[in-house]
């Protein structure tokens, strides 16, 4: 005989099982005495726990839903400011104000003087020769060599 | 046509005042007797209960609608009452908790009293002890098995309640019963 299907009894009296495994608890019963009588013994005891379980002590409603509601006001006079929400006419005015501000940025963003500083970044950015930086630092000895290279001329025009 | 609680909790999610109520109204009671069922008392079932729809209102943005609402909710209402009984373990040693006896009131709400008297005294003591044992289960298998008898859930919706697989809410099935049927063949 297979194992005894302990787990699937519950699931089984409640329906909940695919065929198949149904099928396989179900001949499984008809084999197994003790399993029938273990399965009977579950569906009764599943139908009176509910009853057994009983009824909570009672409640008054409308007292419920005004604890409720008090602890609900308390919950967000605590969250921090940008949690709560907000009344319309404040987030109307706020989202007011942040679009004035995007409004003045992006006019003050636009004037000439800025733009005249991106255009330089910009050229900068293109001079190939300023990015090699190596050449750069060579400029000031080629500028000694013509000094060196014009030594002799200088000399003489300096005793001339 | 009534909105469904999912369309409901949408609502909540933009801060929709209306909806709130109307969820809270839909499922106050059953928070409620879920939450005394685990708790075993009538205050906290009452704060933890409320405690749940607060969290409903906070959370309701992240419910993304890949279970149903119930499910999303219970597993709230459910994580909360567990921490609360974690929480107050070794308190409840110390002080008696007057809702805790309820073998009167269990006994008051048994259906069709028997005529026999030594019969009524058999019933009536194996209801009063099967009352205890229920009390005496291990949390999440008490919430398994409320879940099941009290909401009828399905296996797979106590899973995503508890938040554990369906063949361990098996097994923590299996066990609480078979932890009754002793209580119960001992009589």
């Amino acid at each position: 005989m297979a194992r005894h299907p302990e787990t699937d009894l519950v699931p089984y009296l409640r329906g909940e099982l695919p065929p198949a495994e149904r099928e396989r608890v179900a001949r499984h019963l008809e084999e197994c005495p003790d399993c029938k009588q273990d399965t009977e013994l579950l569906r009764d005891l599943l139908g009176n726990l509910a009853h057994l379980i009983g009824q909570p002590p009672e409640v008054s409603w409308p007292r419920y839903r005004a604890e409720l509601s008090k602890k609900l006001e308390a919950r967000r006079a605590r969250a921090p400011w940008w949690r709560r929400p907000m009344p319309l006419a404040f987030s109307t005015s706020l989202a007011g104000a942040l679009l004035l501000v995007a409004v003045w940025g992006g006019h003050e963003l636009s004037r000439p003087g800025d733009t005249i500083g991106l255009e330089e970044v910009a050229i900068g950015s293109e001079l190939g020769l300023l990015q090699q930086f190596r050449t750069v630092e060579r400029l000031d000895l080629l500028e000694d060599l013509e000094v060196i290279s014009n030594l002799d001329r200088l000399a003489s025009e300096r005793q001339g | 046509m009534e909105p469904s609680d999912e369309a409901l909790c949408e609502r909540v999610a933009k801060r929709d005042e209306a909806a709130f109520d109307l969820l809270v109204s839909r499922y106050q009671e059953r928070a409620y007797r879920l939450a005394w069922s685990i708790l075993r008392h009538g205050e906290d079932a009452r704060d933890v209960s409320q405690e749940a729809f607060i969290r409903l209102y906070e959370t309701a943005g992240t419910f993304r609608g890949k279970s149903k609402f119930s499910t999303w909710f219970y597993r709230i209402l459910v994580n909360l009452c567990l921490d609360h009984k974690r929480k107050h373990k070794w308190w409840k040693l110390w002080v008696r908790d007057d809702d805790d006896d309820r073998s009167e009131r269990i006994l008051d709400r048994q259906p069709a009293p028997v005529n026999d008297p030594v019969d009524k005294l058999s019933r009536e003591e194996t209801l009063k002890a099967l009352g205890s044992a229920v009390d005496r289960l291990a949390p999440r298998q008490r919430a398994a098995v409320l879940l099941r008898v009290q909401e009828d859930m399905a296996t797979y919706d106590i899973a995503r309640v508890l938040e554990c697989s369906e063949a361990t809410v098996r097994v923590h099935l299996h066990r609480a019963l078979a932890t009754l049927k002793k209580t119960v063949e001992k009589r």
